[in-house]
C-alpha cells in the first residue's frame, strides 16, 4: 500500500482530527496546515474517508474511499451518500439523518457499526463505520470512516469451515473404528439369506413338493435384506456430510438412534451394553448428528476402556434423565480402567489418547461440541471402578 | 445325508443365522438342533449324542473357543467347525491348533458349508469305528492266557517259532498249539493281521 508506506506511523485517529480542523480553512484561529498536506494525510489513510454535508451529499473523499468503492472523484463528488449503500440502508439514510439533526439522536454516530456497503458494479461486501460530525460554519458535516471487513469475514468462515470439518473427520474415524463390528452385523442378515436362497434352491431342484418351506424361506429372505438395509441406512445417516443444523430436538430420539449402533459395537467387543433413558425427556437446541457423534465417542471409549476386563465385569451403561429442570444429563458409565490423575489433567486436549491406536481427537472433539451447545462435559472414577463421562445439556426452555 | 443318530448342533447367537443353517441342513436331510448361546449348549450337551458342531465363534457371553475349552474337558470328541466373521482369523487357527477340526469363513457358499459338515461327520463315523474295532480287539485279547499273550507278543515282534521255544522253555511243538489258539481267539488268518492288532493293542 504506496499511502501508508510514506506515513507509516501516523496512527489513524489522528489523521482523523487533522482532517476535521483543515475542513474549516477561513478560521484563523486554527493552526495553518496546508491544504496539500491535508489531502496527502487523508490519502495515506487505509481507511476510506468520506465527507458528506448535513442532506447527505458527498463533499470529499480519500483515496482509499474510490479505491474502495471503485467510483472515480468526479463520479462521487455531489452524489448522495445513499449510491454507497445496499437497500433497505439506501432508501432508509436520509430518514436517519432527519430524524438525528430533529432529535439528536444518533443510531450510529460515536458508536460505530458493521454494516453492508456497495460498490460501483452493485457488489455488496462487509464494512466497519465510525462517524464523526463537525460544525461547518452553520451547517454541520459528517465523516464517515470505513475498514472494508471482506478478510476477516473470509477468515471466520474459514475456521467455522475447519471446525466443523475437523468435527466431521473426527465422526468419519468413529465410524472407521466400528466398520469392523458394522461388517459383522451386515454379514448376519446377509449369511441367513444366502442360506434360505441356497436352501430353496436345493429343494426347487427336488420338486415342487416342498413350496411352503420355500414360501417361508422367502419371508425370512424379505425380512434379513430389510435388517441388513436397516444397518446401512443408519451408517449413512451418520456420514452425511458436515453441516450445522442446529434445531430443537428429541433427547429421546438422539439416543434412540444411536442405540442400535452402540450396541452392535459392544456385542463386536463382547460387551453387554444398557441403556436407562427416562421417557419424554424434554427438548434441547442442538446439532442432532453432533450431540450422537458425542454419545457414541463416549461410548466407544467406554468400550475401549474394558478391552483386558474379564467376561463379566464387560458392562456399559448410559443414563439420561432431567438432572435440574433446565438442564439434560447423560451419564455413560463403563467398568474399565479409570482415570489416572496425570490422564485426568490432559484428558480434553487435542492428540492426547492413553489408547494404542487411538489419534487423541474423539474427546477434545466432544469437549469443544458441548460446550458450543452450552453444555459441558465431565468426567469422575467410579467408587467401584471405572469411569464416568457425563454431558449436561441445557433444555430447549433453559435456553430461552 | 446323515446316519439315523446324527444331528448337527448349531451354536449361534444370531436366530436368523441360526434357523437359515438349520433350514439349509434340513434341504439336504441333514437333522439339526439349535442352540442361542454357549451356555444353552453346554447346559444341554449329552456324552451319547453324535454328529458334529457348528460353532459361532464371536458370541456374546461364552465364546465360541470357551465353548471348545469346556467341551474338551468333558471327554466330548465330536468334531467342531468354527463359523468365522472377516477378522476372526487368527482366532480361528488357534481353535484349530486346540483340536477344532475345520472353519468356514462367513459368509460362506452353501456347498462349502456342506461339505464341510460331510467331511466332519465322515471323520467322525472313521474315529467311532476305529474305537468300535478296538474295543473289540480288546475283548478279544482279553480271553488270551497269560503265556498265550507271552507268545502272541514273541510272534508280533517277528520272532521264529524256534526262538521263542528256546525263550519261553516250551517245546516248539507247544508254542505253535499256543500261537494257533491266538490267531483263532483274535480272529485273525495271517501274521500280517496279527501284527496289525498288536499296534492297535499298543496305542
Amino acid at each position: 500500500m504506496p499511502h501508508s508506506a510514506r506515513f507509516p506511523t501516523l496512527p489513524a485517529c489522528q489523521a482523523y482530527g487533522i482532517c476535521l480542523v483543515a475542513t474549516n480553512p477561513e478560521q484563523n484561529s486554527v493552526p495553518k496546515f496546508d491544504v496539500t498536506a491535508q489531502m496527502a494525510v487523508m490519502n495515506a489513510l487505509i481507511e476510506a474517508i468520506v465527507i458528506m454535508d448535513d442532506r447527505g451529499q458527498i463533499k470529499r473523499c480519500n483515496q482509499a474511499a474510490i479505491d474502495m468503492f471503485g467510483y472515480t472523484q468526479d463520479e462521487i463528488i455531489g452524489q448522495d451518500i445513499s449510491i454507497l449503500m445496499p437497500a433497505p440502508d439506501s432508501t432508509n439514510h436520509s430518514t436517519y439523518v432527519d430524524q438525528y439533526l430533529r432529535s439528536g439522536k444518533a443510531k450510529i454516530i460515536g458508536i460505530g457499526r458493521e454494516l453492508n456497503a456497495r460498490r460501483k458494479d452493485g457488489s455488496i461486501f462487509p464494512i466497519h463505520l465510525a462517524i464523526g460530525e463537525v460544525a461547518y460554519y452553520d451547517s454541520i458535516r459528517f465523516i464517515g470512516m470505513m475498514r472494508d471487513l471482506t478478510d476477516n469475514k473470509k477468515d471466520e468462515e474459514r475456521k467455522l469451515r475447519l471446525h466443523t470439518d475437523m468435527i466431521t473427520a473426527s465422526r468419519l474415524t468413529t465410524m472407521g473404528e466400528m466398520a469392523a463390528a458394522m461388517a459383522h452385523e451386515i454379514n448376519q442378515p446377509l449369511a441367513a439369506i444366502a442360506n434360505y436362497a441356497s436352501a430353496s434352491e436345493r429343494m426347487l431342484a427336488r420338486g415342487s413338493d416342498n413350496i411352503e418351506d420355500i414360501k417361508v424361506a422367502l419371508a425370512h429372505i424379505k425380512t434379513q435384506s430389510h435388517r441388513a438395509g436397516d444397518i446401512i441406512r443408519r451408517l449413512r445417516s451418520f456420514v452425511k456430510p458436515d453441516s450445522v443444523d442446529l434445531g430443537p430436538t428429541k433427547m429421546n430420539t438422539i439416543i434412540d438412534e444411536i442405540k442400535p449402533l452402540a450396541e452392535v459395537d459392544a456385542k463386536a467387543n463382547n460387551i453387554s451394553i444398557s441403556f436407562d433413558v427416562s421417557t419424554n425427556l424434554p427438548e434441547i437446541i442442538a446439532d442432532q448428528l453432533q450431540i450422537q457423534q458425542v454419545l457414541l465417542n463416549l461410548l466407544r471409549n467406554g468400550i475401549d476402556a474394558m478391552h483386558e476386563n474379564a467376561p463379566e465385569d464387560r458392562h456399559l451403561e448410559l443414563h439420561c434423565y432431567i438432572a435440574t429442570p433446565d438442564t439434560v444429563r447423560i451419564d455413560v458409565i463403563d467398568q474399565g480402567h479409570g482415570i489416572s490423575e496425570e490422564a485426568g489433567k490432559k484428558l480434553f486436549h487435542p492428540f492426547f489418547t492413553t489408547k494404542a491406536t487411538g489419534m487423541g481427537m474423539g474427546l477434545a472433539i466432544s469437549h469443544t461440541i458441548v460446550k458450543s451447545h452450552s453444555g459441558a462435559l465431565s468426567f469422575s472414577n467410579n467408587l467401584s471402578g471405572g469411569a464416568t463421562f457425563s454431558v449436561m445439556l441445557p433444555t430447549k426452555m433453559a435456553n430461552r | 445325508m446323515t446316519e439315523q443318530n446324527e444331528t448337527v448342533f448349531i451354536v449361534d447367537d444370531d436366530e436368523a443365522v441360526r434357523e437359515s443353517l438349520s433350514f439349509l441342513l434340513k434341504s439336504v436331510d441333514i437333522q439339526s438342533q439349535s442352540f442361542a448361546s454357549g451356555d444353552e449348549f453346554l447346559g444341554a450337551f449329552k456324552p451319547e449324542w453324535e454328529g458334529c458342531i457348528l460353532l459361532d465363534i464371536r458370541m456374546p457371553g461364552i465364546s465360541g473357543m470357551e465353548v471348545q475349552r469346556r467341551l474338551v474337558e468333558q471327554d466330548c470328541t465330536l468334531p467342531i467347525i468354527f463359523i468365522t466373521g472377516h477378522g476372526d482369523i487368527p482366532m480361528a487357527v488357534e481353535a484349530m491348533h486346540l483340536g477344532a477340526h475345520d472353519f468356514v469363513q462367513k459368509p460362506f457358499h452353501d456347498q462349502e458349508l456342506l461339505d464341510r459338515i460331510q467331511a466332519a461327520l465322515t471323520a467322525r463315523r472313521e474315529i467311532q469305528d476305529e474305537v468300535e474295532q478296538k474295543r473289540i480287539v480288546q475283548q478279544h485279547y482279553s480271553t488270551l492266557t497269560p503265556r498265550e499273550t507271552e507268545v502272541m507278543a514273541a510272534v508280533a515282534k517277528g520272532h521264529a517259532n524256534k526262538v521263542i521255544a528256546m525263550d519261553l522253555e516250551l517245546s516248539q511243538r507247544t508254542v505253535e498249539i499256543h500261537r494257533a489258539r491266538v490267531m483263532e481267539k483274535m480272529q485273525v488268518r495271517s501274521l500280517a493281521e496279527l501284527v496289525k492288532l498288536a499296534v492297535l493293542l499298543d496305542e
